[in-house]
């Protein structure tokens, strides 16, 4: 049997055609209501393993939401001498899933997230310090500086696990210069950053 | 007087590198101040009275 023809129910027809080489092959169509996929048609899968895949001369879009970043800054702020205080980003740069808020990271994508932060202080005598907090306890410090001529700064950056759903993570820095100082608040000398780098 | 400043009346010989490890003062940018997130010192905590 060489081509089936099958007529359209209203009009035209499809042709279910064998390729034209020797031996014999089984094609198994799948069960239940589909549409078979083509080479050349543009469609859109849904449920798809791919196992070793290769792909050539490829443009891949991410959804703005698989891949959550965001990047913020904040304006001058009093760090009180001895304690470990929260800092504030009330501006946003980006923020690609709409994760953050409230000086705080709550991303909804389960995953590994790359995480920075960078602060400025003008003081030139005593320490400080920043840390990553992940759900409103300590969990990565960053090396404490000295201040010096031109004043100090400091900076952390930290790979951290986060669930997609309840974890989140915020900035606090503390000083011991003797004093209550202002941070520097600008995009450049105070801000906090991250992506996610890999999914859970 | 802060808090860290009422701690250091209190005891004077506090070093510190206590309050970067046994003892955390903590404030949460929240407008409820400064308070003691931990205390681990061998030193008693300071009750609430002691830094009214």
């Amino acid at each position: 049997m060489g081509d089936i023809i099958l007529a359209g129910s209203t009009s035209g027809s499809i042709t279910v055609a064998p390729p034209a080489v020797a031996g014999s092959g089984t094609l198994t169509l799948p069960t239940g209501t589909d549409t078979l996929v083509g080479l050349a048609a543009t469609q859109t899968l849904t449920n798809k393993t791919l196992t070793s895949p290769t792909i050539t001369g490829a443009t891949i879009t991410v959804a703005s939401t698989a891949n959550p970043a965001f990047s913020a800054y904040g304006n001058a702020q009093s760090i009180t001498n001895g304690s470990w205080t929260k800092i504030n980003y009330e501006n946003e740069e980006f923020d690609t899933n709409s994760n953050f808020a409230s000086s705080r990271f709550t991303p909804t994508v389960a995953g590994y997230y790359q995480v920075s932060s960078g602060l400025y202080f003008g003081f030139t005598s005593g320490a400080n310090v920043a840390a990553v907090y992940k759900n409103g306890a300590e969990f990565k410090r960053g090396s404490m500086n000295s201040g010096g001529t031109g004043g100090t700064g400091c900076a952390v950056s930290a790979l951290i696990s986060c669930n997609g759903s309840s974890d989140y993570l915020e900035i606090y820095v503390y000083q011991s210069s003797g004093s209550t100082q202002s941070s520097g608040g600008s995009s450049a000398i105070q801000w906090f950053s991250g992506a996610m780098v890999r999914s859970a | 007087m802060t808090l860290y400043e009422k701690i250091k009346t209190l005891y004077p010989s506090l070093e510190e590198q206590a309050f970067m490890t046994t003892i955390r003062l903590q404030n949460d940018s929240d407008g409820k101040g400064d308070y003691i997130e931990k205390w681990e010192h061998t030193l008693p905590r300071p009750t609430d009275k002691e830094l009214a």
